[in-house]
């Protein structure tokens, strides 16, 4: 009798405890990088929450012609960015003014856009959104189409724990499935785990990389995150004078936010404009084009010296940052069995 | 029984159920103030507006330069669409105070907190989507004296950021403090914005915290 009872108060539990669950998930540091930036506390990940960002991210309802999602300008198998343009498109063919930024390794970034004008990944969102040229909508509007949609009160529920579809819920999903897209398993990093070895080619172009390169593409980000100037001739199509918009210091005027060079072989075109359509390009840019701007950034004020065939080994090294687990990762990819339902 | 019963009818009054409260009171000068209603700006212009929002934040009570009470999540979007927003009900009542605190905007630590919900959803209209932050006060309306399409002025004053920080702290003497009516007076204001010449301000920057300070000053509980 009493063993039968205490299997029926298991039962009990188990069955209570089923209702409402969600499970929740451990940000995983790469071992010996910094403390992520992102305050988990305020937004702690579960695995129903990053499907829910997951599915918002791949679905076009965002804009307002249904027809640009996020993926439109950010493809994961360039890293997450808007492979083959200079500049992104949105809705109706509309070109905005710069390039799209990968979306990687986004719990370390301090700011946002190639101006650091969004200050906070939860807020992210909102800018493509609204913004005229991109997805052209309000989240007002979202909420109103997500409502009214046949699957997302059921995920907000199954995230949530209730059907309300709120702005912070949307925002806040999202930021749960970018946080994910870690990418820490290149070449490099096997590398770096002494799990592999570079080629004489690759390691010649690595030394070449610290000597030039690390000061702003600081390892292991290959960012300091930071706002420099890297000498770029201003494009005057385009008149972007980068930070300056936010800040409004003449200081920041042309300074750009240093971006990740992990995937650098597949997220062409480079540069916050796409102006740049080559690693090649870009080696010859700081050989020989840097133009020698009021603001530009001290550690460019040397000319980097470099050969033909050091370029070759330069880019050779850059290869090995590419991260087939993560540009191929199905985690990450197109939520195929929700939508085809 | 009788006696009980009066008692306990008594306690129940002095346990008072009417808490401290705040109401926000537009005024033009000497007059009342409603939207979409034409007043005169000077001698010979005139000036309506047609949406006013303003967040309030940071409520306070003080007593002698001593802060005695402090309001938890105190953001309030108040709408002049909306006249209940005026009103900031809900605050304790067993407090002695001489002076009422608050911000008019959204102090700096809540602009870099990420998507926040309630008064600060950022569907609310009072958020800046292209670059992170509140815009602390909404002003929109029409005057002859705006050289623009309509004759439209839009107002949209935030910033967080040095030198563009423009939340603005004010405090007042109250001396009703059950039911405290603070008057924000908007012929003070429009007549120091300058309308002929300034009349669109969408970022943050020096403009928008001159007239950010200029808006506080409207502010008064005409008290002494």
């Amino acid at each position: 009798m009493k063993k039968r009872l205490v299997v029926l108060i298991i039962l009990l539990a188990l069955i209570i405890m089923s209702f409402g669950i969600t499970r929740t998930k451990v940000f995983r540091v790469p071992e010996g990088w910094p403390d992520p930036v992102y305050n988990f506390e305020k937004n702690p990940l579960t695995a129903e929450q990053i499907e829910l960002g997951r599915i918002l991210f791949y679905d076009p309802i965002l804009s307002s012609d249904s027809i640009v999602s996020c993926n439109s300008c950010h493809l994961q198998y360039s890293g997450f960015t808007h492979v083959d343009h200079s500049l992104s498109h949105g809705i109706k063919d509309r070109i905005g003014t710069r390039n799209s930024p990968v979306l990687i390794n986004l719990a370390w970034n301090r700011s946002f856009m190639w101006d650091g004008a969004v200050n906070h990944l939860d807020v992210q969102a909102l800018a493509p959104i609204s913004n005229h040229n991109e997805m052209d909508e309000t989240i007002g509007n979202v909420i109103v189409k997500l409502n009214r949609s046949k699957i997302y009160p059921y995920l907000f529920t199954r995230a949530y724990g209730d059907d309300s579809i709120t702005s912070s819920r949307i925002l806040k999903s999202l930021s749960q499935f970018m946080l994910t897209l870690i990418s820490c398993n290149s070449k490099y990093d096997s590398v770096m785990r002494k799990e592999s070895s570079f080629t004489i080619q690759e390691e010649n172009g690595y030394q070449l990389f610290r000597r030039n390169c690390a000061s702003c593409h600081k390892e292991p980000l290959f960012t300091n995150g930071e706002f420099e100037n890297n000498g770029l001739s201003v494009d005057t199509t385009l008149n972007d004078a980068g930070r300056y918009k936010v800040t409004l210091r003449s200081n920041d005027s042309l300074l750009f936010k240093v971006p990740t060079l992990r995937n650098i072989e597949f997220s062409y075109p480079y540069m916050h404009d796409g102006r740049f359509k080559s690693l090649r390009e870009v080696m010859d840019h700081y050989s020989s084009g840097i133009v020698k701007h009021k603001t530009l950034s001290k550690q460019l004020h040397s000319p980097i010296t470099i050969t033909s065939n050091e370029k070759v080994d330069l880019i050779a090294f850059l290869l090995t940052l590419t991260d087939r687990y993560f540009l191929f990762n199905k985690e990450f990819s197109y939520p195929r069995e929700i939508f085809s339902k | 029984m009788r006696n009980f019963i009066i008692i306990v009818c008594f306690f129940f009054t002095t346990c008072s159920f009417s808490q401290h409260s705040i109401e926000f009171i537009p005024v033009y000068g000497f007059q009342s103030f409603t939207t979409d209603k034409y007043y005169p700006i000077n001698q010979t212009d005139s000036v309506k507006i047609e949406t006013l929002k303003f967040y309030i934040s940071s409520v306070e009570f003080i007593k002698r330069d001593v802060v005695v009470f402090r309001e938890e999540k105190s953001f309030h979007l108040i709408d002049l669409a909306k006249p209940q927003s005026l009103q900031i009900s809900d605050l304790p009542n067993d407090i002695d105070f001489t002076h009422i605190g608050f911000n008019v905007g959204v102090d700096s630590v809540t602009n870099v907190s990420g998507a926040l919900d309630g008064d600060l959803d950022p569907s609310l209209g009072m958020y800046w989507t292209w670059q992170s932050g509140y815009i602390n006060v909404k002003i929109e309306g029409k005057s002859n004296l705006c050289r623009t399409r309509l004759n439209e002025f839009s107002l949209h004053l935030g910033g967080y950021r040095t030198p563009n920080l423009s939340v603005q702290n004010i405090e007042l003497a109250v001396k009703n403090t059950q039911n405290m009516k603070i008057y924000f007076d908007l012929h003070s204001f429009l007549t120091s914005v300058g309308l002929q010449d300034q009349n669109q301000i969408m970022s943050p920057g020096i403009a928008a915290v001159r007239l950010s300070e200029k808006f506080a000053q409207s502010f008064n509980s005409r008290e002494k």
